[in-house]
């Protein structure tokens, strides 16, 4: 048995295609992407290597640093507006019974399965000033002024609606199963305790979640780090850089700038970031769980 | 029928005489694919259209070859280009003779060396090649000339008394008279930067009177202080308050922008004149269609540029991959392309604007109205300005600039700002 | 008293739950409702119009031009792929890593979930390059491999908490009577994974069904294109007619709906149990 469980042979042949898809896929781009980041390497012709001149040039960078803070504006969005939403409709929805509940959860979770290309496309309708959805539903209510929504103040949040909007379905599928999982005595227990809903959802549901909080928390943080694909097609990072993301910048600079060197290094500082946020994240938490 | 078959034995063999000369002969027999990579999505109107019927001919006349067709909008196009460049072209491509494309492109050496000789026939206006040159070597066909212009609504002015601005200080009224009525004055692409890049150009020309030396000087210097690009820059800035585009000019695309012009949402359009074919689109509302006129950026008060000194330029154009490994055949068929009873007139013919040859030829008098226009503008013209200043320099001055422009605009940067972030994007 | 308070909460609660269904509805009834009508109708106000004529040419034009069922086929085959590869990998590598004895199990395993950390777009610049040198790009290998290795670290991560609930037992039994270990793997143990199977399927199809970076990056001719394409490729063709690009929006949109609304059910619970061990 123990000589069975332990034949080397078998378990390279059975770890072996997991390890080549991961060299393959991540580990050699990443080493090519850390060698590019040493070069001015413009994407074609010759690369030569000028040290660490792009990461000194990214220091200084001010769209790179404000493509990362517009990552924290969405993350802080996510966590304050769509996951307390998301939250409470759970709530609500698991107060229902019967087809009501299937049905309005399999509404919210739409969004979620069409294409990202079909959501952004669809969106730049909505917010068009002169005849988009927005402004019509607006002057439905009696305003008629026209807002700007991709104005270059507000062109981040509106962004944020779109992908809050995308995403609600997913968060709140989540936190509807977290709901779903506390164990009913607990509610009971409360209830004898003369306890309101309020206090029940402050007292017994909150705490309960707390686990499937903190792992929706970490989702939305490295997904608004992550985000290229909804502001590639609706703002592609405009007007000016304020809608600009990490990823969305680093592909631009590599194709549209011609500084494939440069777009490299930038890809190499993201990954960092990416890693180690995501290890501080799971300290976080995981010192929280030990108290 | 008869003159289609002749005219096109007429083709062939020019053809086969303008491909002699260089290239052995290719087997008939022999399957040929070509794979063209072209920036004309749309292939049911316009200049996509003329390329896609010539296309078709190609492959009629030529049974062994098959042309397979990428097509791309112009910002996704030229991404992709760049892609391609690291290895690996199609055979046949749209580029662009301007230096912020072709510089960089040239020196990687993926485009082929062609005989300029062989187009000695071709007649091609004169100096329209410059743009696709290095080092006096041949690397691409020019396929159109263009030229910035307004387009209008031509009833929609007339039903409400609108006077074609004679200066620039006359616009800025007229969009305050068109904003009264609740249209929108006038459509910009302002997404996508390039187009708000060639309208400060514009500016710049009819402030200094010409741009090429101002242009590459600021460029080789890194310098846009000087006075012509502050001045155009502010009136950029006035003209955005003074609500002359669309809200949200700056993050619109081509399509919506083109789209409030063509469905009477907007007054005005500024755009090059290869959207003349907007006069033919069956899509569009035949009371606008057929109303779409022109006129160029008015003169700016003081400014040394007059009426007739336009922004025009040879941009867009054709060439063939230097590692294709069916070059000869690619040549051919750009040869075949560039024949004067092809582009140029199939593209007169599809009301696309002026072409990079000399079309007189084919003028017949039935052009649409839009047309005529746009060749009184090009034939009446006392000077063309050349390439636009976003295409003047390398590409990370063009990215620079393009997005630098719409934060100058909207009033997010100020006008020292800008030209102080443009100038240091070219070192 | 008690009653009538639960009313009112009861009403509250409903208006809740519907507006929020409104708002994640509408934009996708509008959709639906200018894709019918002439493209000139959209300039006209009013949030919802009855189109004068229906015009379903809109979805002819859309469902021919836009090589709609090619890009279906597309996105269906390399999505189910996909969704295979990652699965026979990540059950044997987890097996591997979980069950037998080697010393640098752990280590293996926290390599392949590194994946998760890393953001999928930063390889795209060097994965061209890569693919380009070995000719891969516009090959359907040039999205398999890289949709498959970033859906890996998540399966990886499933199939192992839930082996953990397999008894081990079983295969001890197994081995008695002389299996060896593929056959553990493929014939005991990968049958009581069927709940975890479901849940990956599910991920990686959603994951990498609406995926279009890549696929634009690396595939050029029509060939393996998915169906994302259908709508960037549109907006450029009928750049002058916003009635088709809503219809071939719409039409994009379909296919993944209509399956998502058939198994609700089952994909509500395959998400929510990924969702609450990952």
């Amino acid at each position: 048995m123990k000589k069975l469980y332990s034949n080397k042979l078998v378990i390279t042949s059975l770890v072996l295609p997991g390890l080549l898809v991961f060299v393959f896929a991540i580990l050699a781009p990443i080493c090519l992407s850390v060698y590019y980041g040493f070069t001015d390497y413009s994407g074609m012709g010759k690369a030569t290597f000028i040290g660490i001149e792009n990461y000194r040039a990214l220091m200084q960078d001010k769209t790179f640093w404000k493509s990362l803070w517009h990552s924290v504006l969405l993350a802080i969005g996510f966590i304050c507006i769509q996951h307390p939403l998301a939250m409470i409709v759970a709530a609500v929805l698991d107060k229902l019974q019967g087809k009501a509940e299937g049905f309005f959860r399999c509404v919210y979770f739409i969004p979620n399965v069409i294409s990202v290309a079909v959501i952004a496309y669809l969106w730049k309708f909505i917010y068009n000033p002169d005849f988009g959805l927005l402004n019509n539903v607006l002057k439905a209510f009696g305003y008629t002024g026209k807002i700007n929504w991709f104005d270059s103040k507000i062109a981040i949040w509106s962004v944020l609606i779109v992908l809050i909007w995308h995403g609600f379905g997913w968060g709140m599928l989540i936190y509807y199963t977290g709901i779903k999982n506390i164990d009913p005595v607990l509610y009971e227990a409360a209830a004898i305790d003369g306890a309101n809903q309020k206090q029940i959802f402050l007292k017994v549901t909150l705490p309960q979640m707390k686990s499937v909080i903190q792992v929706n928390v970490t989702m939305a943080i490295i997904s608004a780090l992550k985000q290229m694909e909804t502001v590639y097609l609706l703002t592609n990072g405009g007007p000016g850089d304020s809608t600009q993301f990490t990823a969305n910048y680093l592909y631009q600079q590599a194709f549209k700038a011609f500084k494939y060197g440069y777009g490299n290094a930038i890809s190499v500082v993201f990954i960092i970031i990416c890693i180690l946020i995501t290890v501080l994240l799971n300290t976080i938490f995981a010192d929280r769980d030990k108290r | 029928m008869k003159k289609k078959a002749l005219s096109a034995m007429l083709a062939a063999a020019m053809a086969a005489t303008s491909v002699l000369g260089s290239v052995a002969v290719v087997n008939a027999e022999e399957e040929v694919t070509l794979k063209l990579f072209s920036n004309l999505p749309d292939r049911k109107n316009g200049q996509g259209l003329v390329e896609q019927m010539i296309i078709d001919e190609y492959m009629a006349e030529n049974p062994n070859v098959k042309i397979e067709v990428e097509a791309l909008d112009e910002e996704a196009y030229k991404t992709k280009f760049k892609a391609y460049a690291m290895d690996g072209m199609p055979d046949v491509v749209s580029i662009w003779g301007q230096p912020a494309f072709l510089d960089e492109v040239l020196e990687a050496g993926v485009l082929a060396e062609l005989n300029e000789a062989d187009y000695a026939d071709y007649a091609f206006v004169e100096g329209s090649l410059e743009g696709f040159k290095k080092d006096d070597k041949l690397y691409g066909l020019p396929r159109n000339t263009d030229i910035a212009v307004i387009y209008y609504n031509q009833k929609m002015f007339e039903d409400n008394g609108w006077e074609i601005p004679a200066t620039y200080d006359d616009l800025l009224t007229l969009a305050g008279t068109i904003r009264e009525s609740d249209i929108i004055p006038m459509a910009m692409d302002g997404g996508d930067g390039w187009p708000m890049a060639v309208y400060l150009s514009d500016l710049v020309n009819k402030i200094n009177g010409s741009t090429k030396d101002l242009f590459a000087e600021a460029i080789a210097n890194g310098d846009f202080t000087a006075d012509p690009f502050k001045q155009a820059t502010d009136l950029m800035r006035q003209s955005v308050e003074a609500g002359l585009f669309q809200d949200g000019y700056d993050s619109q695309d081509y399509g919506t922008a083109m789209n409030l012009f063509t469905n009477g949402q907007a007054a005005m359009f500024y755009m090059g004149s290869w959207e003349a074919s907007m006069a033919l689109n069956e899509d569009i509302p035949e009371e606008i269609r057929t109303n779409i006129r022109v006129f160029t950026m008015p003169v700016v008060d003081g400014g040394q540029g007059g009426a007739n000194d336009i922004a025009a330029w040879n941009g867009g154009g054709y060439a063939v991959s230097a590692t294709s490994e069916v070059q000869e055949e690619a040549v051919k068929f750009l040869n075949y392309m560039y024949q004067p009873d092809k582009l140029s007139k199939y593209g007169w013919e599809n009301g696309v604007g002026l072409s990079a040859q000399d079309q007189t030829a084919y003028m017949t008098g039935e052009e649409t109205e839009l047309q005529k226009q746009i060749v009184e503008i090009a034939t009446g013209a006392t000077s063309l300005s050349g390439t636009p200043v976003n295409d003047c320099g390398p590409s990370a001055f063009k990215t620079c600039i393009e997005s630098e422009i719409q934060n100058v605009t909207n009033g997010t940067s100020t006008v020292d700002d800008f030209l102080a972030t443009i100038g240091k994007a070219c070192q | 008293m008690k009653t009538k308070k639960l009313s009112v909460g009861k009403v509250v609660l409903w208006v809740i739950l519907i507006i929020v269904a409104v708002i994640q509805i509408f934009p996708l009834i509008w959709l639906l409702d200018f894709s019918l009508a002439s493209s000139n109708e959209m300039f006209t106000s009013g949030l919802l119009i009855i189109p004068e004529k229906i015009q379903w040419g809109n979805y002819v034009k859309a469902f021919v031009d836009g090589h709609f069922l090619q890009y279906l086929k597309n996105s269906v085959l390399i999505n189910g792929l996909a969704v295979i590869f990652v699965i026979l990998i990540s059950i044997m590598a987890a097996y591997a890593c979980h069950r037998m004895h080697w010393k640098l199990s752990t280590t293996v395993k926290t390599i392949l979930l590194l994946g998760m950390m890393i953001p999928i777009h930063a390889t795209l610049l060097p994965n061209y390059k890569i693919y380009n040198m070995l000719g891969l790009t516009d090959t359907i290998w040039a999205l398999l491999i890289p949709y498959v290795a970033f859906s890996l670290p998540q399966a990886m991560f499933l199939m192992t908490s839930f082996l953990d609930s397999i008894p081990i037992e079983l295969e001890e039994a197994a081995v008695m009577d002389g299996c060896g270990i593929y056959r553990i793997v493929f014939q005991i143990v990968t049958p009581m994974l069927k709940p975890s199977i479901a849940t990956v399927s599910i991920m990686t199809f959603l994951n990498n069904w609406n995926e279009f970076m890549m696929a634009s990056t690396y595939l050029s001719s029509p060939k393996w294109k998915t169906l994302p394409f259908s709508v960037l490729e549109f907006t450029g063709q009928y750049s002058s007619n916003y009635a088709v690009q809503f219809a071939v929006m719409a039409l994009t949109a379909a296919p993944a709906v209509i399956v998502y609304v058939i198994l609700n059910k089952h994909i509500t619970k395959g998400v929510a149990m990924g969702a609450v061990k990952g």
